[in-house]
């Protein structure tokens, strides 16, 4: 494999082996379980399969034509859609202000810090564990400490019916993953030299502009990774929502995540499953190309 | 100790040239400065030189071999570079002894080793301790130790003074010229200071946009430069650029005639426009042909820098004795020492025309 | 006053941080309470007998410990070989020039955004068909797909951080370019490998979809989806073992948490999400 020009000296091409060398691993690992599986889902999509024998026959763009004309796939963008924003509004907003909060001069600091960042590192089973526990209608928590401040008459059902449900996760939601915000926006907040502030002090600025004119701008690179690498992966969600609602009541919690593993285990059609996954990926591509495209020009 | 050659050195990043057909020789025990500005492709030729870099076309050699595909490690070179790159996990003393761990010197003999160059660069209280704890001059010398220790062909130094502070800058120099004096080995060093070259190196290759522009000693450097980049490069503050038409009756510059003295050009120089040089130590203020007004009297302490205006907005520079009193305002005419003239073609790298013998030029006033 | 302001802010603040905190809390505090005192209505904000039946029970009575094994073969067997390959792997892309180098990186970048949910279906038959369906092995695999791409982008962050010059002086300085990776780079990375490390066990230990796709038998199950059979083939929902279970599952996060945290977080600020 010549990963060089032909004319470049011996030493050259040897580097160059011996980089393709240490990354041969990796890539062999990478074709194993990412590339040949995303190509099989692509393939299997063709295919009509009975999840627990494994019979397929070929039905070439019947699931596509499904996935189209049919409820599931749109019900589940739509809840898809709801979640993702619902919960990713959220992060942004309390991750920012935890992070401006963090950023002063508090009592006991890194205790502080270490409880705010635990969510994000707690297993997502636990987390939900622990939450449905606090949902519990009759012995949860929530229901009596909301009760007990006045703000409720009556025990809600939190997770079994809408509104309700879809609160919930997206409450959930924030609380495990608005620690990764925290962090990042801290990080960046630390680098933000103190003289700039001091200039816009010195101008007048009182502490409400100092944060639109000197933090914002300055936060808002981070920023737009952070939407972005946040808003993908609560896009993809699955244990969360799995394991706190299971889609339910109904589908109205069911996203699309949700939707391909049912499709695959609880309604097994495999094949379907796979032509949802693949639907999937491809309204993920297409927002990605908008939102790059879209802060690439601002910047 | 050997030669250092580049032979129709060549380096492509993609479709942007960095170095175009570079042939410099080196001889034995030479102290050679690459000069030029950032991205004048010093760096690069340097680094190829030590082999972390590769030419697209043509060959390195190293003494008598070509060094082409042989790995740094083994061309028999040392490197100090500009961030020192001590190793922050070791020692001083293991940092100097590094090369010769390499080699597989024993350890007995490694330190013996270490223990010679720490006493040559005054670093003996230092080698245990780690990199961090030391300071920019101290870390430097712990570098060059690095790099002597392993007794190399050649030594190449990368713009090693850089990060230092003034003082503690001209002081290594000398150190580093001492260095070269007591050891006579070959060295390369890289640097974008043209005082650092001028007055460290035995030759100069003045480098600018991927080519080379002169290679020769300070001294014809600095007063017969081959070209206008050359001339105003070298030389604080920097020679005095002057266009005009040349005629059968001198140098016309703003509508006055400058004398030239013709037998210093070849024949056959045709009339025309030109670019007049002449460092400010050779600019005369007092009655001669070019009338000029001062614009700024900056005092050096030991000099005058005065800075003139002529008619047609062309600013020079002079530099004038402590005493003499020179007023901002005042109207003056200027002559040019008539020995200290170049003639430069257009052009941004205009060749100089002047013929030349190998004499040096003196300024009048310290005859 | 000042004081005053400094008083509110911090009042404000920690009332939020507990808040935050609130469910973890709660999560200990019921792991404690007696059966009796747990069901009861009104629940009772701190309990009043203490007692740890529920953690002996977990650990005598239940599949418990034998989950925590899975977990610890699991998390530990993936974050050595990924960590192994993502090092070496780190090192090319950051340090070696080669034909199509920009264009890996660019792929692996796009990896990590990929569902987990597109690729199971294929690895599920996949593993059946190879015949490691309901194996360890095959979760260390799976694991492969996310911990990867992560782990590849963390210690490519942490290399670039690591200055060319010392590799260079240590190449002219006579080290073969391993010779000068083992000597210089490797105790240069040791924080970053660290960091990358913990990182890869954490989301190893914490992942769900994968393990309940893949194995359905107690004796290979993960934490993770042994402890949510344990609820739900429980006929009463034992929230007091399950808290105490939680409570468990989350050890080594407290573990990292109370002495590797400066590992954790420097983790994040090489992950690229800077300015």
């Amino acid at each position: 494999m010549s990963a060089t020009a032909p004319s470049s000296p011996l030493l050259e091409r040897r580097y160059a082996r011996l980089g393709v060398l240490l990354i041969a691993p990796t890539i062999m690992v990478f074709s194993l379980v990412i590339v040949y599986p995303l190509l099989a889902a692509i393939y299997l999509s063709l295919f009509s399969i009975y999840t627990p024998t494994l019979d397929g026959e070929f039905v070439g763009f019947a699931n596509y034509m499904e996935l189209l004309t049919g409820k599931a796939f749109w019900n589940s963008l739509y809840v898809t859609l709801v979640w993702t924003m619902g919960t990713l509004t959220l992060q942004i907003l309390a991750g920012v202000g935890m992070a401006l909060l963090l950023h002063q001069n508090l009592w006991f600091r890194s205790l502080a810090r270490s409880l705010v960042l635990f969510p994000y590192f707690l297993s997502t089973v636990v987390a939900i564990l622990v939450w449905r526990w606090l949902f519990n209608d009759l012995y949860g928590a929530m229901n009596h400490g909301l009760m007990q401040l006045g703000i409720l008459d009556m025990p809600i059902d939190w997770l079994g019916s809408m509104p309700n449900a879809m609160i919930g996760i997206i409450l959930v939601g924030t609380w495990k993953y608005f620690p990764f915000v925290v962090i990042a926006v801290l990080a960046r907040l630390q680098t933000i030299p103190e003289h700039l502030y001091e200039a816009a002090k010195i101008d007048g600025a009182g502490p409400v502009a100092r944060f639109w004119d000197v933090t914002l701008p300055q936060l808002r690179s981070v920023l737009v990774v952070i939407i972005l690498l946040r808003a993908i992966w609560d896009f993809k969600e699955f244990d969360l929502i799995f394991l706190l609602t299971g889609g339910g009541p109904v589908t109205s919690t069911q996203t699309l995540s949700l939707l391909v593993y049912q499709e695959a285990f609880g309604l097994n059609q495999m094949g379907q499953a796979a032509a949802y996954s693949v639907g999937m990926m491809l309204v993920m591509l297409a927002f990605m190309l908008i939102y790059i495209r879209k802060t690439a020009r601002e910047i | 100790m050997a030669q250092v050659t580049l032979k129709n050195v060549r380096k492509e990043f993609g479709s942007f040239t960095a170095l175009e057909s570079l042939n410099i020789q080196i001889e034995s025990g030479e102290f050679v400065a690459l000069l030029g500005p950032s991205g004048c492709g010093k760096s690069t030729t340097l680094r190829m030189l030590a082999g972390l870099d590769f030419p697209t076309s043509g060959d390195i050699s190293i003494g008598d071999r070509v060094v082409n595909d042989v790995a740094p490690g083994k061309r028999d070179i040392a490197m100090v570079f500009q961030s020192y790159a001590l190793y922050p996990h070791m020692s001083v003393a293991d940092n100097i002894g590094y090369p010769l761990k390499k080699r597989g010197v024993a350890r007995a003999e490694r330190d013996k080793a270490v223990q010679a160059a720490a006493e040559l660069l005054q670093l003996e209280p230092l080698l245990n301790r780690k990199p961090k704890q030391l300071s920019g001059g101290q870390q430097q010398r712990v570098a060059l130790g690095r790099a002597l220790v392993r007794d190399p062909k050649v030594f190449l130094l990368d713009e090693p003074l850089s990060n230092l502070d003034a003082k503690l800058r001209s002081y290594m120099r000398a150190e580093i010229i001492e260095l070269h004096r007591r050891l006579g080995k070959t060295m390369v060093y890289v640097t974008h200071d043209q005082l650092e070259a001028m007055t460290m190196a035995n030759r100069i290759a003045v480098m600018h946009n991927g080519r080379l522009q002169q290679f020769d000693t300070p001294d014809a450097v600095y007063n017969r430069p081959a070209n206008r980049f050359v001339a105003s490069f070298i030389g604080t503050p920097s020679m005095n650029q002057i266009d005009g038409q040349l005629t059968a009756r001198g140098f016309g510059v703003a509508g006055h005639i400058v004398p030239i003295d013709r037998s210093r050009f070849a024949p056959d120089l045709a009339d025309g426009d030109y670019m007049l040089g002449v460092r400010p130590e050779f600019v005369i203020l007092g009655d001669g042909p070019l009338p000029a007004t001062v614009k700024l009297v900056e005092n050096t302490g030991h000099e005058q820098i005065v800075t003139l205006e002529l008619a047609n907005a062309t600013r020079l520079l002079a530099r004038v004795e402590a005493g003499r009193r020179i007023d901002v305002g005042q109207n003056i005419g200027i002559g040019f020492q008539a020995d200290a003239l170049h003639l430069f073609a257009p052009g941004e790298d205009g060749v100089r025309l002047n013929i030349d013998t190998s004499a040096s030029v003196i300024p009048m006033r310290s005859r | 006053m000042p004081f005053l302001r400094t008083l509110a802010f911090n009042l404000f603040t920690w009332t939020l941080v507990l808040l935050i905190a609130f469910p973890l809390i709660w999560m200990i505090i019921t792991s404690v309470k007696p059966q009796t005192e747990l069901f009861r209505i009104p629940p009772t904000w701190w309990p009043e007998t203490i007692t740890f039946e529920h953690y002996k029970r977990l650990l005598y009575e239940t599949p418990f410990l034998i989950y925590f094994r899975n977990s610890v073969v699991l998390a530990t067997t993936t974050t050595m070989f990924v960590v192994t390959l993502a090092t070496l792997g780190a090192y090319s892309l950051v340090r070696f020039k080669y034909r199509g180098r920009d264009t890996l990186a660019l792929l692996v970048l796009f990896t990590y955004l990929l569902p987990s949910v597109v690729l199971i279906i294929p690895l599920y038959l996949m593993m059946v068909a190879i015949g490691l369906s309901n194996t360890l092995l095959s979760l260390i695999l799976a694991h492969t797909t996310f911990a990867l791409p992560y782990a590849l982008w963390l210690l490519r962050s942490f290399m670039e951080g690591i200055p060319e010059d010392l590799e260079s002086a240590a190449l002219v300085d006579g080290a073969t370019r391993m010779g000068a990776f083992r000597d210089i780079i490797l105790p240069q990375l040791l924080p970053g490998i660290i960091s990358t490390a913990l990182f890869t066990f954490i989301l190893s230990w914490n992942e769900y979809l994968y393990a309940l796709v893949l194995v359905n038998s107690d004796s290979v199950a993960p934490l993770t989806t042994g402890v949510m059979s344990m609820l739900i083939s429980a006929f009463n929902i034992e929230w007091s073992l399950l808290m105490a279970a939680s409570v468990m599952m989350s050890v080594p996060l407290i573990i990292v948490f109370a002495f590797l945290q400066s590992y954790l977080t420097s983790g994040f600020g090489a992950g690229g999400v800077k300015g």
